[in-house]
């Protein structure tokens, strides 16, 4: 395996967080800790109050995870929860109905596979993400892992920055592609290499979604990675003192940043690094060494590369009529290039139509995942931003056997990218936060596209669904993107357009008043004709949407609207109630 | 007893002091913590007999200069506090000439979650290299301890209604850390060091 691995220090400190967790929700318990002072806590080690129960969100940092602590996963959903985890777009797993009572035997549980669900929420640096191809993809120019996993350390129960005026998250990519989100983070750490062959980072800052999306801005080009502690530590300064705290949504570091202008955000950020920037802060070649070493290769063998169309004729023979088609789409969907001659990344889409909730496993299908990693995939596996699972180091001659094997857990649906391979938050069916449901509206849209030959002409969209404006679902993003809003106690869906992620990030524009849920799927399926009807050869549909601009997909939407006796503002409702 | 005195900031009568190097002790409180309201130019008789007496910043920027308060000063009776919105940076001139008049400085924390005054201290230890007692005051809880000891805090005035037996075992809960702090450099760098 090509993982970290905890040393006496990471293992120590995981279990003193344990220790320190049960003895605050022991004073919760006995009435000394009240709940207005023990909630900072609490989601500090992942622990929300949802609607039915607690939710335990447990972080899967930077995305990596072994099969041993896939099957501890599939556990703990058997043991405290109803049999099944939900994988988040931050690379975190959540569960839905825990006890607050066993919340530290869970956490003990976690952390004897070096596991933690340490600040996985509240005002803190969270769980760091990064690219699910970490280490395998074609087009990666750095290998991100050993810097997420410095970070990871660094950021750790970091003491000056236990209480800012905001959750702070961070993504760091290395590839050409960009599949992390990075720009909307509040600091993405673009990985690369300088012209001397140096190891450097880009930061951007100030990105984020929520109520007032906005893209992250470039304040530092090609700083060394060593000095990424101090930098850091700088910029988080500036924003702790500075950032708003009279309002909860101003306070991100967003508001900072687009109050101050990039520029002179960065400038402040220089003004205090300056003081710092060659202190014992930084990071040591040892501590890069310490790290870097279980970021090897794993033991590859020499193979040739072979194309799909070869695939495709050396199974033939093993697959009848129909076969033949849904693994030669499989093939093209959910199977990725890699870096070695002979391998393939495998994406196991936890998107079936309409049967569970996007990103949801049970027990069951972890375990058989984790049996599927271990054969396959040298024990590792990955979470994608997309809510899917990959097996990142697979033979490509055993990509049948893995086909077969994958298909009986209802896997290989062949949707990665597809309209249906869509992201959605748990919304108002658990969270409490929650304007509207998500579930209901992304099963329905499963349903009524759940014709695969239609799906694979359609190509490459987006979906995304959040159930408020806290935007967990990344609606913003999304070529189409849905929000649940509250209107006078009922649930409305807005809708934008044009949102887009990667280096190509763009936030999607709000096409008008919102819908009932049952409007949906029609209001779908008009967007859907009108860029069938109206595309160019090989345009995607957000590439058609950038041509022919929102009039068309907007006019096509209200086709068939429901008049409404109320009139509304469709860009102001959110999570202000 | 100190609660009742509508112009102190209220706290627990003890203080727990953690020095650097240190073990966590418990010993009177024998600083007043002026809120600032009262200001008729002068300090204001808090409590009989108690001439220690915390003062805000923003209260020292304006009468430093006055001859009884530098008097006062000069014989260790005045030390003062940072409210969480204050700039320590901006007044850092002020800081550096009056520095060596006050036996003890303390931050403010206006609610517990609200962590501006870790960098505060931060700054005070980094950037102005003060050796001396900074103090946490205002909404102090248990559960800060831990990281206001180790961003530079060495004094705790807990609110009133905290447990100081339960406070006092905050310390010993972390072996190991991963980032350096003003109490040490993280784990690895200690380990390797020896």
């Amino acid at each position: 395996m090509t993982m970290y691995k905890y040393d006496a220090i990471d293992q120590t400190l995981v279990n003193e967080r344990v220790s320190q967790f049960r003895d605050q929700v022991a004073r919760r318990l006995d009435g000394t800790l009240p709940e207005e002072e023990f909630r900072p806590l609490r989601l500090q080690n992942g622990l929300y109050h949802q609607r039915h129960a607690y939710m335990l969100r447990v972080a899967i940092p930077y995305g990596l995870l072994s099969s041993d602590q896939l099957r501890t996963l599939a556990k703990i959903a058997t043991q405290y929860d109803r049999g099944y985890g939900h994988f988040t777009t931050r690379q975190n797993i959540q569960y839905n109905w825990v006890e607050l009572e066993q919340t530290p035997d869970i956490l003990a549980d976690l952390a004897k596979v070096q596991m933690h669900a340490i600040q996985t929420s509240g005002n803190c640096i969270r769980n760091i993400t990064s690219d699910a191809f970490a280490g395998v993809a074609g087009d990666e120019y750095v290998d991100p892992r050993p810097v997420c996993e410095l970070l990871r350390q660094w950021s750790t129960l970091h003491p000056e920055f236990a209480h800012l005026p905001r959750k702070f998250k961070f993504a760091i990519n290395g590839a050409k592609e960009d599949r992390t989100v990075l720009l909307c983070h509040d600091v993405g750490i673009e990985l690369k290499k300088s012209p001397q062959g140096e190891l450097v980072a880009d930061i951007y800052a100030g990105g984020g979604m929520g109520r007032t999306p906005i893209l992250g801005q470039l304040i530092k080009q090609a700083l060394p990675w060593q000095l990424l502690p101090s930098y850091l530590t700088a910029l988080l300064r500036v924003y702790n003192r500075f950032g708003r705290r009279d309002n909860l949504y101003k306070a991100r570091i967003k508001i900072l940043v687009k109050a101050l202008g990039p520029e002179e955000f960065a400038r402040q950020v220089e003004g205090e690094w300056a003081y710092i920037a060659k202190g014992d802060d930084n990071f040591t070649q040892a501590e890069w060494d310490r790290v870097a070493k279980h970021f090897t290769k794993p033991a590859y063998k020499n193979l040739s590369a072979i194309s799909d169309e070869a695939l495709n004729t050396q199974f033939a023979s093993e697959l009848d009529t129909n076969e033949r088609i849904a693994f030669a789409r499989w093939l093209e969907r959910n199977v990725r290039a890699h870096q070695v001659p002979g391998y393939a990344s495998v994406i196991l889409s936890l998107k079936p139509h309409g049967t569970a909730a996007p990103g949801d496993a049970t027990t069951e299908q972890m375990n058989a995942i984790a049996d599927l990693a271990d054969q396959y995939s040298f024990g590792e596996l990955r979470v994608t931003h997309e809510q899917n699972l990959v097996l990142a180091d697979v033979e490509q001659s055993e990509l049948l056997n893995l086909w077969r094997a994958a298909k009986k857990q209802n896997l290989v649906i062949p949707n990665i990218g597809l309209l249906t391979d869509l992201i959605a938050c748990p919304g108002g069916d658990f969270c409490s936060l929650a304007n509207a449901k998500s579930l209901p509206i992304a099963k329905a849209i499963q349903e009524r596209f759940d014709d695969l030959d239609y799906l694979y002409d359609l190509g490459n969209i987006s979906l995304n669904i959040s159930g408020c404006i806290n935007s967990c679902g990344h609606h913003h993003v999304g070529n189409i993107g849905v929000l649940g809003v509250d209107k006078d106690g009922e649930e409305w869906y807005q809708i934008t357009l044009g949102g887009d992620q990667g280096f190509n990030a763009a936030i999607g524009k709000v096409i008008g008043p919102s819908f009932y849920a049952d409007e949906i799927p029609d209001v779908i399926t008009n967007i859907i004709n009108t860029y069938v009807a109206q595309r160019n050869a090989d345009e995607s549909f957000v590439e058609a949407y950038r041509r022919l601009g929102v009039t068309p997909f907007k006019e096509a939407a209200y086709l068939n609207a429901k008049k409404k006796s109320k009139t509304e503002s469709a860009s102001s409702e959110g999570a202000a109630s | 007893m100190s609660q009742a005195n509508p112009h102190l900031i209220a706290s627990h009568k003890d203080i727990l002091h953690f020095p650097k190097d240190g073990t966590p002790s418990l010993a009177p409180n024998d600083w007043q913590t002026w809120s600032g309201d009262r200001d008729e130019g002068g300090l204001p008789d808090l409590e009989h007999g108690a001439h220690k007496v915390l003062v805000p910043f923003s209260w020292w920027i304006k009468h430093h200069k006055e001859q009884d308060i530098l008097t006062r000063a000069k014989n260790g009776q005045i030390g003062v506090w940072f409210a969480a919105d204050d700039d320590i940076l901006k007044h850092s001139d002020l800081i550096e000439e009056d520095k060596a008049l006050w036996p003890i400085v303390a931050a403010h924390f206006p609610l517990f979650r609200d962590g501006r005054s870790f960098s505060t201290a931060a700054l005070l230890r980094d950037r102005f290299a003060w050796d001396k007692e900074i103090r946490a005051i205002g909404d102090v809880l248990i559960d800060q301890l831990l990281q206001g000891a180790r961003v530079g805090f060495d004094s705790f005035e807990l609110r009133h209604d905290q447990n100081l037996d339960v406070a006092l075992k905050q310390f010993d809960l972390y072996t190991v850390t991963t980032q350096n702090s003003w109490r040490g450099k993280r784990s690895l760098l200690k380990a390797s060091s020896h």
